[in-house]
């Protein structure tokens, strides 16, 4: 009897212990919010298949207490990028410009949520909005804003701007970090200004039937990060289902492209290039503002800051050659080209500062007007006067060109 | 400024130049272009040079703000390296290509397809198609 006794307090500790174990374990995002959720038992969650090659379908089923909306929340596990915007919206109560820069490199290569079917309409009524639709006023419209919870543990750097900073192109003083509401919030504008379309964030999939169990084909498009996907079913803010997880595989010769988020065949900007560096030399030009364009057109996947930062140096080389060129046969005016190049300078360190501080939008729009301008510039090059002037300058050029060619020969 | 080329010496209203130069700095650098373009018509028609001494200057005074450019784009981490070397190797041999097609086509007929085009590629980022 006595050996019994005391055995049971033992048994109470293990029981303790175990329990412990248990509730530890369950630090993971289901079985917590289970237990705190009480009588509301958290979804369930099957994926079909755990690899995907450069995209794919996936269907996604599992049972979620009956008449309640499930929301999926999906994202990249493995990949963040940068995402930053620049507020400077007058303040609805102040009227005051803020003025000021948030940055995180913490953003999911991939973020989407997908919500019920039924709900369809809303997001249509969103896109009638344009250009200004509120990626936070859409999540609270559908209900899924219980769903948003990844983005919003990124961490936001945000910078006072001024305009002395802009001048000297620094970003401005960092000001101190934000609570974790402010955090949240900032995190819906972030990624709106990373995903850009309503598309790529929310999308109408999840079936629901009335038992309670639910299933969703969900797309996976092409060209996103390799990597662990994890996959969410949400019912209410702290009932959320286990992470299914899939992996999305690329081959060679796409690639995944760390700063810009994407995956992407390289072939296709090697040929592009080819061909605009080929037309470039034809027209007389680098074939820079050619090749921009063409890859916001063609790639809308690239943001923009990475298409300005990288086809940059691409066109510094064949500027370097043309100079080695000319400087060989003494064809360049060192003291005019620095002296004109020095004010340059200044210009291009504000440059790709501004890069970073407008949307994809202003991009497009200043890119689309400076291109009317270079047109207009081209199309009088082949007016008629211009022609007969550029002959005799032309002709004027090659004689200078031989000579210069000559002596620099003759020094040989 | 005086600026003696050979043989020749020329006035340049460093002013306007400057002014000019700096303005296509920033637009040049933020859209990730060279900026010659605008360089070479900024020298010829509001600086009066002639085309001789521009063609290398113009090309020395673009070098100076791509140069700084990358820096900057890179410091700022929009430089993506693979992505570069996609579209590095491919700049190169366009650029050996170039000129042995160029003494092929009229100037004119390519000034006119890259006029449309340009026209093309403006209506697409302005959203017109």
């Amino acid at each position: 009897m006595k050996k019994r006794k005391g055995i049971l307090p033992w048994l109470f500790s293990a029981m303790v212990v175990l329990f412990g174990i248990h509730v530890a374990g369950a630090a993971e995002p289901g079985a917590a919010t289970e237990q705190a959720a009480g009588t509301m038992t958290a979804p369930t969650i099957t994926i079909d298949k755990t690899e995907l090659n450069n995209g794919g379908v996936i269907k996604v089923s599992g049972q979620a207490p009956a008449g309640k909306p499930v929301y999926l929340e999906v994202w990249a596990a493995d990949h963040t990028v940068r995402a930053n915007r620049f507020d400077s919206e007058k303040d609805k109560d102040s009227g005051k410009r803020p003025y000021v820069f948030y940055i995180t490199s913490e953003m999911p290569a991939y973020y989407k949520t997908f919500v019920p079917k039924d709900l369809q309409p809303k997001i249509d009524a969103a896109k009638k909005e344009g250009k200004k639709w509120s990626y936070s006023a859409l999540l609270k419209d559908l209900g899924a804003d219980m769903a948003y919870s990844v983005p919003a543990k990124a961490k936001i750097d945000r910078y006072q701007s001024t305009l002395m900073a802009s001048v000297v192109g620094s970003r401005g003083d960092l000001l101190p970090a934000m609570d974790e509401k402010e955090n949240r919030k900032r995190s819906m504008q972030l990624v709106k200004a990373r995903f850009q379309s309503i598309d790529k964030v929310v999308a109408a999939l999840v079936e629901v039937k009335p038992d309670g169990s639910y299933t969703a084909d969900i797309k996976i498009r092409d060209g996103l990060a390799p990597g662990k996907y994890k996959i969410v079913a949400v019912v209410d803010k702290k009932v959320k289902s286990e992470a299914a997880t899939f992996e999305n595989k690329i081959a060679f010769p796409t690639v995944y492209l760390d700063n810009a988020g994407t995956s992407m065949n390289l072939i296709y900007p090697f040929v592009l290039t080819l061909v605009v560096a080929i037309f470039g030399v034809l027209m007389g030009a680098g074939g820079g503002f050619i090749m921009n364009p063409l890859l916001l057109a063609l790639f809308p996947a690239l943001p923009h800051t990475i298409v300005a930062g990288t086809v940059t140096p691409t066109v510094l080389f064949s500027q370097g050659s043309g100079i080695y060129n000319y400087s060989k046969i003494n064809f360049i005016s060192w003291k005019l080209g620095s002296g004109i190049g020095c004010a340059m300078l200044l210009g291009a360190f504000i440059g790709p500062k501004l890069t970073e501080m407008i949307t994809l939008d202003q991009f497009k729009f200043a890119f689309g007007w400076i291109l009317l301008v270079l047109a207009a510039l081209m199309l009088w090059q082949t007016t008629p006067g211009y022609l007969a002037k550029n002959k005799k300058e032309q002709s004027i050029l090659k004689e200078f060109k031989k000579r210069a060619e000559e002596t620099a020969k003759g020094k040989k | 400024m005086k600026v003696e080329f050979w043989g020749q010496e020329f006035e340049v209203n460093m002013v306007v130049g400057c002014i000019g130069g700096f303005l296509i700095a920033v637009m040049s650098s933020m859209f990730g272009f060279g900026g010659g373009p605008f360089m070479v018509p900024l020298m010829t028609v509001a600086l009066r040079l002639p085309m001789y001494l521009v063609v290398g200057s113009s090309l020395l005074a673009i070098f100076f703000s791509t140069t700084v450019s990358t820096m900057r784009h890179y410091q700022f981490g929009n430089f993506d390296l693979i992505f570069f070397l996609a579209m590095f190797p491919a700049a190169l041999i366009g650029g050996y290509i170039g000129p042995q097609i160029a003494k092929r086509v009229s100037p004119l007929v390519v000034k006119r397809v890259a006029c449309a085009g340009l026209v093309l590629l403006a209506l697409n980022l302005l959203g017109v198609y």
